[in-house]
């Protein structure tokens, strides 16, 4: 028998601007470690915010969510963040690195602030990182000099340094060329079946969404059967 | 632990941002700078003027002074042969009583033995006429023990030219105030008139001139021998009209000087009363500069909360990326937190140096006063006091100026960002 890693109970989320709407009725789904699952619906149906609730970062909903046993609902933003640190990676659509920083740094940044390691062998892990992802020659160059593909597969290392129980994707390909995206789907394809990792990803991208191990698809913020 | 290298990376990462915005950050370390310097220089000079000034003053006034003053008697004499009786008694005249203190000497000697004191002198002082050939000025005569006088005012350092010693072996020998060796004309070694204020004539030698730098003392003041003034007055040996006294804590002078009234009947004053205006004087001036220094201290830190309020706008999509790695909202203030922190501790440190080497160049430059005649520099006070106000100031403004925009930063809501 396998465990959910995250539990989803009858979650309900308002918008209160610019007038009240309700975004999300009545959600319920499982999740199972080491699944690669997809989110998909038309823009609006609530997709992306259901990946944030998820994440931990929004907390205003009703309802339950269980990540890994633990209950998110009324929990302090420091237990979050710490929560996040730990077991939760991000790829997002406009890859999101630290511009001033070096390549290098950024993969280690999440990993620093766990404060598992010493700082000599985070740079050490974050390096075999780049390698696997193939940008391990542009780790001492500025973030904002790689070409977007490469953004992405560093954002991905990120996303992995702390070996986290779930990666999280915002259309992580949804900004990348058809070459660069088939290497990013291959990279967590690879991820899910050999590292047994979970990836949860949101995207509107139906090849993609068919070749996951399930899809979770959304209509008017309710869970279609 | 946890707490501290989160602090650490939080730091570097501060640092990064400092680093990556090099003009900005130099610019508003700057603004702090420049608050500092100007606060450290401007109170550094106007506390070295009051200094100068309290120096010039107390050195012509004692700690502690005891002496009679001619008062209207507190009760009139009906009063006390019919008591219980109302009686009128119009114009009462002041009561006429002796300016000498009552066993005067003795109490010089007394006083000598009390631990908290410095040194005490009993002396003579009396209005008096300076004359030459027809012009009279009015003034007054100062009958000391020079050594007894000396070790309260310094008097040696203020002579001019002559000397005090002659006063004790020459008779009728003054030192006159430079003023008024200037109006009498008179130089060491000439001849002067004393009338008294009976009406008695005497014929004295100017051996000496001393300026105090204080014009009124200067203008009308002169010293002569206790025995050459008792003489002038027709009085006995015993007759003093001032105890002057210089405590070792000059601070005990209020408390001592109600305790020497009560104890021996004489009226009494200390420094801090003679001064009065002087000292409201010096905190008035000193509250003008606290003042003016914080203005610039605020406008330095409106520069910081600039800084840093437009940093956090560029930097929304990097706060909301550090909060979803797991980056706290306390980790996200500390941020910049410490970046106003750098900008005002390293600003006011530079302001310190700069204003010290301002005050510095400032206590060089020559200046010259016919007031302050002791004066060869300006005035500049080093005392290290403002450097720690200066320095709490600087510190205490770039804190709050960066507190308001890292609070706003831990604020940022991630999603709103990263969603687009």
């Amino acid at each position: 028998m396998t465990m959910n890693l995250i539990e989803v109970r009858n979650i309900n989320k308002y918008f209160y601007q610019p007038t009240q709407m309700q975004v999300l009725t009545d959600v319920s789904l499982d999740i199972e470690k080491g699944h690669f699952v997809s989110i998909t619906g038309k823009s609006g149906s609530g997709k992306s915010t259901l990946l944030y609730l998820l994440s931990t970062m929004d907390t205003a909903f009703e309802g339950s969510i269980r990540i890994n046993g633990e209950e998110m609902q009324g929990k302090r933003n420091r237990w979050l963040a710490d929560f996040r640190n730990h077991h939760i990676g991000f790829v997002f659509q406009f890859h999101y690195l630290l511009p001033e920083f070096s390549v290098l740094r950024n993969v280690m940044l999440p990993a620093l602030k766990l404060a598992r390691y010493s700082p000599a062998e985070v740079e050490h892990r974050a390096m075999d990182l780049l390698k696997l992802l193939g940008v391990d020659v542009q780790a001492t160059k500025r973030a904002s000099l790689l070409s977007g593909g490469q953004q992405q597969r560093v954002a991905i290392a990120r996303a992995l340094i702390n070996e986290p129980l779930i990666i999280m994707g915002d259309e992580p390909t949804g900004n990348l060329d058809s070459q660069n995206a088939a290497i990013v789907f291959d990279l967590f394809r690879q991820l899910s079946s050999e590292r047994g990792q979970t990836i949860l990803t949101v995207t509107h991208d139906d090849d993609f969404a068919k070749r996951s191990d399930k899809v979770i698809h959304l209509v008017d913020g309710k869970v279609a059967h | 632990m946890k707490t501290f290298t989160n602090i650490k990376l939080s730091a570097t990462i501060a640092f990064t941002h400092m680093r990556a915005r090099l003009k900005q950050t130099i610019i508003a370390t700057a603004g702090v700078t420049f608050g500092i310097t100007v606060f450290v220089f401007m109170v550094s000079f106007i506390q070295g003027s009051n200094d100068f000034m309290q120096a010039v003053a107390f050195e012509q006034s004692p700690h502690l002074r005891l002496y009679n003053e001619i008062l209207t008697a507190p009760s009139n004499i009906l009063d006390r042969a019919e008591p219980g009786i109302i009686n009128m008694v119009s114009h009462v005249k002041p009561k006429d009583i002796l300016l000498n203190l009552k066993d005067g000497p003795q109490i010089v000697q007394a006083l000598q033995q009390d631990p908290r004191v410095a040194a005490v002198s009993g002396s003579v002082n009396t209005q008096v006429f300076y004359r030459l050939g027809s012009s009279s000025i009015n003034g007054t005569i100062n009958g000391i023990r020079f050594e007894q006088e000396n070790a309260l005012f310094n008097l040696q350092a203020k002579l001019v030219e002559g000397s005090f010693r002659e006063l004790s072996t020459l008779p009728n020998s003054i030192v006159v105030g430079v003023g008024l060796a200037k109006r009498l004309n008179v130089k060491t070694g000439d001849p002067l008139e004393v009338t008294t204020e009976k009406g008695n004539n005497f014929s004295v030698k100017v051996v000496g001139i001393f300026k105090t730098g204080l014009t009124d003392i200067d203008k009308q003041q002169s010293y002569a021998s206790l025995n050459t003034v008792q003489r002038f007055l027709e009085v006995p040996m015993s007759y003093i009209t001032d105890i002057k006294i210089k405590l070792h804590n000059m601070e005990l002078a209020p408390a001592m000087s109600e305790e020497l009234q009560a104890k021996y009947g004489f009226h009494g004053s200390d420094w801090k009363q003679d001064n009065a205006a002087l000292l409201a004087g010096d905190a008035l001036r000193k509250m003008i500069v606290y003042g003016v220094a914080v203005t610039i201290l605020l406008v330095a830190g409106f520069g910081i909360f600039n800084i840093l309020t437009m940093m956090i706008y560029e930097k929304m999509k990097d706060i909301a990326i550090l909060k979803a790695m797991g980056f706290s909202d306390t980790d996200i203030r500390w941020i910049f937190l410490i970046q106003a922190l750098i900008i005002g501790i390293t600003g006011a440190l530079i302001g310190l140096l700069f204003g010290f080497l301002a005050a510095y160049g400032l206590s060089k430059v020559p200046y010259k006063s016919d007031v302050m005649i002791t004066l060869d520099h300006l005035p500049v006070s080093f005392s290290a006091v403002y450097y720690v106000t200066g320095f709490t100031f600087g510190i205490l403004t770039t804190t709050l100026a960066g507190y308001l925009p890292s609070r706003k930063a831990a604020g940022v809501d991630p999603i709103t960002i990263l969603r687009g």
